[in-house]
This record gives C-alpha cells, structure tokens and sequence, in this order.
C-alpha cells in the first residue's frame, strides 16, 4: 500500500468532495465531517511521505503501470514533498476554519461550498505533484474554476471579482496550453523528464522561446506576479471568508512552482536565452515588490492590506528564481512556506476578527488584543516576519535570497529587497499601532456567551499557523537542507 | 496605467510566435517529433495491451485515464459552481419556464394540428434513450462513450421538462439531488482506480482488477465502469445547470 501515497494524497479530498453534496443530503453535517477527516488524512499521508523521500529518494508513480511518456507520472522529489504537507496542513485548517462562516439554514450551499473547497485543495495538491504538463493544465482547471466559484460565494463584489478573475484566468489557461503545444510540437511527449532529455539535446531553441513566451505570462497571471497581477487585489478581498486563508496563502505558490519546474527542471539552465528571461523575472519581481508595498500603505481595510502585499511577496518568490543559485531557490521556496502560514494566518486572524466583531477596518482595530489576546498574538508574529524579524520564517527566507543574490553580485536586487521590506514594516507597525497602543473604540461583540475567546475551530488554525511560523524559523537549516537535496543540480 | 502595461505585454506574448512562425513542424509531416515518439507507441501497443479496438479510447480512458477523471470532474465543478452561484440566494426568484401551459384554440383542440409534441416526445424519449445505452456500451468499439451517452440522457431530461407539462411528473431530480448524481459519476471513476490499488496495483492499473478473468477482459470492465461514471456524471451536470437556470436569482444580496 506504501507505494500508493502520492496517488492517495490527490485522491482523498477528490473523492470526499465528489461524496460531499450526497453525504450531505443524508445528513446535515455528515459530508463536511468526512471532508474534514479526508483533508486530515491527507496531511498525515504527506507527512508520512516526506519521510519516505528524505530516506529513499525521489518517488515516481507511474499511473496505470504504464512507462512514464506514454503513461501520467506523478513526481514526488524532496521539494515537492515538503511544499505537499506545507498545503494539505493549510488546506485542513481552512476546513476546520470554514465551518464558522457557513449559512447553517442553507445546507446545500454549504454541502457545495465545502467540495469548492476541497476541490481546491485536490486541486493545489495535483499541480504540486504532478510530472506530465498537460496533467498539470488539467489540474491548473481544477483548481481555478474552484477558486472562481469560492471568489464570487463572497457577495456581489465577490461576483464582479470573480468574473474578472476569470476573464483574466481563461487567457492565462490558453497562453498555457499554447505553450505546451508548441513544446509538444517539438519534442512530442508531454512527460516533463522526458521533455527534458528531448530538450537538452538542441536544436530547438526558437520553439522554447516561443514556449517561454506562453508560459511566463500564462504563470504569471496565475501567481499575481507584477505586472498581472490586476484581478488579484479585488478577488483576495471579497472572495468568501471561510476559504479565503487557503486562497491567499496557496493559490498564488503553486503556479510559482510549475514556472520553476518550466524553467529550471525542463529547459534547464543550458537553455540559450534562460538569463534573459530570469531578468524580465527579476525586473518583474523588483517592481512588483516596490509597487505592492507601496500599495498597500495607502489601504484601510485590512484585506487589501494583505491582498497589496501579496503583490509583494510572490515578488520575492519569483525574484529567487530570478537570482536562480540554488540559495536564492532554497530562500524562494522556504518563503513559499512561510509566506503560505503567514498570509493564511494573516486572513485567519481578520476572518476571526470579522466573526468576532463584523468588521476589517484597520481604524477600528483600537487596542483589540485586550479582547483577542491569541489572535493578536498570531497577528503580530505574522507580521513581524512579513518585515523579516529574526526569528520568523521571514527573515531567513529573505537572508537566504539576499545571500544567493551577493553570490551572484546583483547588487539592486538586495536594495530593493531591503527597500521593499523596510515599506512592509511601515504598513505592518501602522497594523500594530493599532492593534495594541490607538485608544480603545467601540465594537460589539456578536457572540457575548462564549466562554472562549473564539470557537475552538478558530483557535486551532491560529495556533498552529504561530507555531508553523515560528518553526520554520526555528528549523530553517533542516529545510533548506531537505530543499537542497532537489536543488542542488538544478540552479544557474 | 498597470492595464496598459498588461494589454502591451500580452501582445508582445501573443505576436511572438507570428515572429518566427516556422517552428512549428509542417501539417501532416510523418517525420515530426509529435508523430514520432509517443504516437508510434500508442498505434503498436494500443489494441494488445487495452483491449479496445478503437485507439482514442485506449488513450483517454487508459493510457491517461488520470486525465479524463480529473476532466470528468471538472463537468461535476462546473455544475455546482452554477447551481450555488445561481441558485442558492436567499432573495426573490426569477422561473424561468414559468407557465409552459399546453396551447388550445376554442374547442379545445391544439394548436398544432400537424404534430401532437406531447405524445410524440413520449415516443422519442425512449429511443433516445436506448440509443444513449447504446452509445455507452459500444461507445469504446466506435466513435463515442460517456461523455456522448450522458449528454444524451441530459438532454432527454430537458426536453421531458420543457416540452411536457406533466401532472405527475415521472422522473424529477431536485438540484440538490441532481448536483449530488453529478459527484457520484466522477466518483464511480475514481473508485474502479482504488478497486485497483486494493487488488495490488497502482492506480488505474485495469491489469490487477481482483477478479479471475483474462487480463484483456479486466481491461474491458475498466473501460466500461470508467465510461458509465462520465456517462453519470456528465448527464448529473446537465440536469443541475438546468435546475440552476430554472431556479436563478437577482444578485442584489450585498452581505459584504
């Protein structure tokens, strides 16, 4: 049974969302029940896996048994495996969390919005681990139609977010699959190692341009990378609020991932024109990491906040792959994780605050940790690592960036990188400027009869996305070693 | 400003390829890449190792079968999207075949005196039917399958619907129930793939059903169990998107 994890990892909440809407027609909280234990299962099985690949090396699941080109390979290597528990952790607090904001006198739209949810996360978890592009766009639908539809649950805004985001979406899908014919084209397999060997042979390098220019676009919608990044902002805001942690903290790495596994692990670095187009990454990521900060200082609610500084943060994402030394690799993909627990921390806290007192206006956050001491504290150490406090995950995402950057003697990109990060604590302080010293204001309180502070459901995600925040601080050495383990042969 | 900067870069990434348009291999050239690798491949193998005659269903219901599972899903999400978007708002509601009453002139006759649609739909709907059946089960052999055979039973269903004002209706799924018909499809596909795994295999490996029949058999009841879960799930996703449309509501519920 062993060897079927990786498949099963996909194929728990498929099949528990696929299940959700009948479960629930027989009882009311029967489907979200079994969602919640597949999501949970699933974590443990990618925990367990990642065991498997530290100590025995790169898994390859030929779907079917059939030889990978001809057949669908998933690919589990270090990376992969580490990023997979990061997202199906995050995925199962979102489950967990969700079920505060669900409409009870409407079970179907619960019923359904729960498979939405866990579609996503089949979704999320596909295009992570998947080693066959066209497998990848199949995946790439799932998850955005998924998120299409969790986007416009959230009111009317959420409507018009959500029809622009799928404007934009379905361009970025086609750019995507152009790119994958015209590499199919020429090498006339869709496996990506196999599309590797074919590739590194020569000879084809206009096709791979042409390729290229489909594919970072197409990628770069997908992640909200500066300059596509136009149906993000609105479509973080308004999306509904139950999934919204795993929309911002997830959706926008996991196309990160497929652009790096395009870049570095198909084309590979002996690809002719591969400096060339990690400098309009760079020059991308440079502007967006400006141009998101600066953004967001100029926001009250505190959605945007988040959703400009996202803008920010996939910068520093892509801006490692820019730099492209296995450290500048290790440091995006370290900020991958970190960025993922911060920001769904981010959106548990307002989601908590919102439950709470029914509002996101930073105004009005006037010495709110009297009354949300754990929120506040999550808050807090979220956003000091958004600004790259010692010892938050932040910090040592961006040292290890910084540190591939001086090997490599690009010199702006460290400016920018501590420019960027020194607009971030200005939005960030403002946060806890009002979070902890502004006078008092007054917000009632929707729920007086609890005996806690919030549901437990609320405090199990916020608990654990401190403690993840601070672990992979804490940790960070181990990871970057596990990372390494893939990285090493891959970087410039 | 910033819809300028993506409109220009998307022409740059669209007029790319017009650029050097030779990259491409000619039309029907027998030495390209794509007609050289894998394809070879599929057209030596494909009937011995799937048992299927027709070689378009060997790849898409076997070779990548783990594709059409996800692309059966992706019906049951569309689906759903529609029915709570459309249809689970608590406001006012839009029927939109609201009185489809049978038109009689005077004395009581139709009005259509050259055909009587009622009693002709009744003649036509088992037909189509049987030939959905058809399609399903023979669907591997010729061109069609699943996806064919449940757009047919869809279909029938609608046309029951908006044609024939029936007293008691003889076959009524509510969205609830029809959305919940189009998950179970999809799900009897991903199920045969775990009925693999727990016969030993990997998944969708047809080779390693737990049942003693020969091997190019097992790959027949693959083939088929596959093709009635998409033949469910696609004639499920039909009848939500209409129940969605018969039931929409204004969006003017502002809970933000």
């Amino acid at each position: 049974m062993t060897e079927n994890i990786p498949v099963l990892i996909i194929l728990l909440p498929l099949c528990s969302a696929l299940l959700c809407l009948a479960l629930t027609a027989l009882g009311r909280n029967l489907g979200i029940i079994v969602v919640k234990l597949s999501c949970l299962a699933s974590f443990v099985l990618s925990c367990f896996q990642l065991h498997m690949v530290v100590t025995g090396g790169t898994i390859h699941y030929a779907i079917g048994n059939y030889a990978p080109p001809f057949g669908i390979e998933l690919v589990i290597d270090s990376l992969n495996a580490v990023l997979l528990v990061c997202f199906s952790l995050i995925g199962f607090l979102t489950m967990i969390f969700a079920e505060n904001f669900a409409d009870k006198k409407r079970p179907m739209l619960v019923g359904g919005a729960c498979a939405e949810t866990a579609l996503l996360i089949t979704g999320l978890l596909g295009m992570t681990s998947t080693g066959d592009v066209f497998n990848l766009y199949v995946f790439l639908e799932i998850t955005s139609l998924s998120a299409y539809c969790l986007i416009s649950l959230g009111g009317s805004r959420g409507v018009v977010s959500a029809f622009r985001y799928m404007l934009v979406g379905t361009i970025a899908a086609t750019l995507y699959l152009l790119g994958i014919g015209v590499l199919y084209s020429v090498t006339g397999t869709l496996n990506m190692g196999d599309m590797r060997e074919i590739l590194s042979a020569g000879g084809n390098e206009r096709a791979m341009m042409t390729a290229m220019c489909f594919l970072v676009p197409a990628f770069g919608i997908k992640m909200a990378l500066f300059p596509f990044h136009g149906w993000q902002p609105s479509a973080y805001t308004h999306a509904e609020p139950g999934s919204r942690p795993l929309i911002t903290g997830v959706m926008g790495k996991v196309p990160a991932i497929a652009m790096f596994r395009f870049i570095f692990c198909i084309y590979g670095t002996e690809f002719g024109f591969v400096r060339s187009f990690l400098l309009i990454i760079g020059v991308f990521s440079v502007s967006g990491m400006l141009y998101g900060s600066l953004m967001a200082m100029g926001q009250t609610d505190i959605r945007k906040v988040l959703a400009y500084s996202s803008v920010a943060q996939i910068g520093y994402i892509s801006l490692g792959f820019a730099i492209g030394t296995p450290v500048a690799l290790a440091g995006a993909f370290l900020h991958m994780m970190g960025h993922a627990f911060m920001k769904g921390g981010l959106f548990f806290c307002t989601g908590a605050i919102r439950y709470k007192f029914g509002t996101t206006d930073i105004n009005e956050f006037g010495r709110i940790y009297k009354k949300m001491p754990l929120t506040c504290g999550l808050l807090t150490i979220a956003a000091l690592s958004m600004i790259g406090i010692p010892p938050t995950a932040g910090f040592f995402s961006k040292w290890y960036l910084a540190l591939g950057a001086a090997q490599e003697h690009e010199w702006i990109y460290i400016a920018v990188l501590v420019i960027s990060s020194l607009l971030n604590a200005v939005y960030f302080f403002r946060l806890i400027e009002k979070v902890f010293i502004r006078h008092s204001s007054e917000l009632k309180d929707r729920w007086q009869s609890e005996a806690l502070e919030l549901p437990v459901s609320i405090i199990i995600p916020i608990v654990v996305c401190f403690a993840a925040i601070l672990g992979i601080g804490l940790f960070n050495v181990k990871l970057v070693d596990i990372l390494l383990m893939t990285l090493e042969g891959v970087g410039l | 400003m910033r819809k300028t900067i993506t409109v220009i870069l998307l022409i740059i990434a669209v007029f790319v390829p017009f650029a050097t348009s030779d990259i491409l291999p000619v039309i029907g050239d027998p030495q390209s890449a794509p007609n050289t690798h894998v394809s070879d491949y599929y057209i030596e193998h494909a009937i011995e190792e799937c048992n299927s005659p027709n070689m378009v269903t060997a790849v898409i219901v076997d070779y990548r079968a783990f594709d059409t599972m996800f692309e059966t899903t992706v019906m049951f999400l569309a689906g759903l999207s529609v029915v709570i978007i459309l249809a689970n708002r608590p406001k006012k509601r839009i029927p939109a075949f609201s009185s489809l009453k049978r038109l009689k002139t005077a004395d009581g006759r139709p009005v259509y005196r050259t055909i009587n649609k009622d009693v002709m739909i009744s003649v036509i709907e088992p037909l189509i039917l049987i030939y959905a059946l058809y399609v399903l089960f023979h669907g591997e052999v010729s061109l069609g399958g699943g996806f064919q055979a449940g757009a047919l039973i869809g279909m029938t269903y609608l046309l029951d619907i908006m044609v024939v004002k029936r007293q008691r209706p003889i076959f009524r799924l509510s969205k609830a129930g029809s959305a919940a018909l189009a998950g179970i499809g999809p799900l009897i596909y991903a199920l045969t793939g775990i009925v693999t795994i727990l016969g030993g295999g990997l998944y969708l490996e047809y080779n390693k059903f737990p049942l003693s029949v020969h091997q190019a058999e097992l790959h027949s009841i693959g083939i088929t169990a596959v093709e009635i879960g998409v033949t469910i799930g696609v004639a499920g996703t039909i009848i939500t998107i209409l129940n969605a449309l018969m039931e929409r509501t204004y969006f003017d519920d502002d809970n933000d």
